[in-house]
């Protein structure tokens, strides 16, 4: 109590060193949890990448093409020796015309569902149940797609004009799959070919297309070398194993990262020199008190703890209205671009605590100078200065 | 009776800088016996708180020493000079000081705290330190609510609390109008008479010099 009464000594003063930590704070949250946000859709990408082969057409730069193979590749791949299961899918965008967008946009995934007990990146289910393969005409919903598609299970939902029976609503996961529609693969078939131009519409057979292959190595099988041996026995097929998700995306985003946390930093420091500067005013506007402490018994050590606690106050103090501020502040964005589905920001608890903490070591290292300054002085001279 | 006090042959020389220096003490030796209330005299820059700093420790001296119940005290340093100020000398000061932010009890329990007391007993203890000066109803006041008087009251509690050996009072009435003067110096007359607690006071009022067992007087950094 005695630590807050003289934070609160100079009101305006401290009022706008705290405003100054609040900021910086502001600054770390907003801009760490749009990254921490990116970070767990890269670690959930990892996650699901890490024991299986992905296999798209040849030629693609990137895995996450929506080129054409044929499901009939399926065989050819099946029979490489450390094949466990093929998987043929369909992947594309559930709204073709959204323009580009931050984030993940919403994606629209047909699969065959064979090998999926050997899945496992497990999806749980908040309301209804699993797709099946007899399932056509049914959808299961994305936690992050349900306000926005008005989805209940037994109810329908609109995609592309038709209607589709809701059978299953999934488990937030904070990763791709919370912006995602399952359905069957027929069902993503039909979709996906009324995207394809044409001339090629009508000399592929719907029911051989597929965007990719899930390939799920037999156990003891390294999924690397798999996707080599896949790459040198199937023709017109690409195969890339857990490093290509790491590199193409995860490398990335690690640069991003350190952008937006350089730009957080920066500001917390600017919010740190002017901690030093109203500790080193507030040191030698108490000289005088300094003295008489020294004179009526302070170590030079309850002196330092002494400013050193008035500090961290002012860094736990903006600290927490930062972290308050910008919680408040994500919410509402994310609030208000729920419809467009873009979610930006996660504010994670060690984000949160991390920030609070970063504010009160900032605080505590900012007044170190000053109050081992103030530590040092000798009771009279500090007695007699006016 | 057995000396508690021994200034010898002190010289104290401030430096502003290579050639511009005081030599505000030159010489001072002084002995004060336990239990003794003694008043300090001399005219202004005679060198009296600069004295009254070395004995008490806030200071240092340049050459000669410094004995404190026995022990040599001017060549301590740190903690030492820490836990002297802490238990065995007490001070009160012209204007006050007391600390600003802090009510008349958390001023008399800080002087406990630092001596190393836990919350409760620097409580017990400010709350009887205040007692003995008459302030048992101004535990909450903050110094700018008190009088003057009152304030060097919460001083002197401050200065008793650990229960030191001697008390310094560097003009202790010197900002106190006459009434407030007089109940100060019967306070500490009482002290001195109830604890045995020696005090050292610097004034210049005559009156108040009267009251003493002894006066020393100063003139140009020796005692006359
Ligand atoms: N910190 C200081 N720096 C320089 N000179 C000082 C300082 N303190 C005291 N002096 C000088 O030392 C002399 C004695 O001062 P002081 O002990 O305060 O005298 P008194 O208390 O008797 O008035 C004076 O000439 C004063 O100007
Ligand atoms: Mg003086």
């Amino acid at each position: 109590m005695q630590i807050l009464r003289n934070v609160f000594r100079r009101k305006l003063r401290v009022f706008l060193t705290i405003f100054g930590i609040t900021i910086g704070v502001l600054a770390l949250v907003v801009m760490g949890s749009m990254a921490e946000k990116i970070n767990l859709l890269v670690a959930g990408g990892t996650r699901y990448y890490s024991d299986k082969v992905t296999v798209s057409a040849a030629g693609m730069s990137s895995m996450f093409s929506s080129s054409l193979l044929s499901v009939g590749k399926r065989d050819e791949i099946k029979a490489v020796p450390g094949v466990a299961e093929v998987s043929a899918q369909i992947g594309t965008l559930l709204d073709p015309d959204g323009g580009a967008s931050f984030g993940m946009p919403p994606m629209l995934m047909g699969g065959d569902m064979r090998g999926e007990d050997l899945e496992s990146f497990k999806i749980s289910y908040a309301q209804g149940r699993k797709l099946t393969p007899q399932d056509t005409g049914s959808v299961v919903v994305g936690a992050d797609l349900v306000k926005r598609l008005s989805a209940k299970v037994g109810g329908s939902v609109t995609i592309r004009g038709e209607q589709y029976k809701v059978v299953g609503i999934a488990d937030k996961t904070l990763t791709a799959p919370d912006s995602s529609v399952w359905m069957t693969l027929p069902d993503a078939q039909k979709i996906f070919m009324q995207d394809v131009p044409e001339m090629v519409r009508n000399q592929i057979d719907q029911s051989a297309v597929a965007t990719s292959f899930v390939v799920y190595p037999t156990a003891g099988t390294d999924p690397e070398t798999l996707a080599a041996d896949i790459n040198a026995a199937v023709s017109g097929v690409k195969a890339t194993g857990p490093s290509a998700f790491q590199k193409e995306i995860a490398n990335t985003t690690q640069i991003f990262n350190l952008i937006l946390y350089g730009i957080a930093i920066i500001s917390l420091v600017v919010g740190g020199l002017s901690v030093i500067n109203t500790m080193t005013i507030s040191v030698s506007e108490r000289t005088r008190e300094i003295g008489v402490r020294k004179a009526i018994g302070a170590s030079d050590g309850q002196i330092v703890r002494q400013f050193l606690a008035e500090a961290s106050m002012i860094g736990l103090i903006g600290g927490v209205s930062g972290l308050a501020i910008g919680w408040i502040a994500v919410t509402l964005v994310n609030k208000a671009l729920e419809s467009t589905n873009i979610n930006l920001f996660l504010v994670t608890p060690r984000l949160a605590i991390g920030s609070v903490v970063f504010a009160v070591v900032l605080g505590l290292v900012s007044g170190l100078y000053p109050s081992l300054h103030a530590a040092r002085m000798q009771p009279v001279a500090a007695l007699r200065y006016e | 009776m057995s000396t508690l006090i021994k200034g010898v042959n002190i010289h104290k020389r401030y430096v502003m800088s290579k050639d511009n220096y005081v030599d505000a003490l030159q010489g001072a030796s002084v002995e004060i016996q336990q239990g003794e209330m003694v008043a300090v005299m001399g005219p202004s820059g005679s060198g009296k708180s600069t004295l009254l700093h070395i004995l008490g420790c806030l200071d240092s001296l340049n050459s000669g020493e410094v004995w404190l119940d026995g022990r040599r005290v001017d060549v301590l340093t740190g903690r030492d000079l820490t836990r002297l100020r802490r238990n065995e000398v007490g001070f009160i000061f012209q204007t006050f000081n007391l600390v600003p932010s802090l009510t008349a009890l958390e001023n008399v329990a800080l002087a406990a705290h630092y001596a190393g007391k836990g919350k409760r007993a620097s409580d017990e203890d400010a709350k009887e330190a205040l007692a003995q000066v008459g302030l048992s109803d101004r535990h909450k006041h903050r110094p700018n609510e008190l009088s003057g008087g009152q304030q060097q009251r919460v001083a002197i509690a401050r200065a008793l609390v650990n229960k030191p050996k001697v008390i310094f009072g560097d003009e202790p009435t010197g900002n106190l109008d006459s009434a407030s003067s007089e109940e100060i110096v019967a306070r500490m007359h009482r002290i001195n008479r109830d604890t045995g607690t020696t005090f050292v006071l610097v004034t210049h009022d005559a009156g108040v010099a009267q009251t003493c067992d002894r006066v020393v007087h100063m003139l140009d950094g020796r005692v006359s």
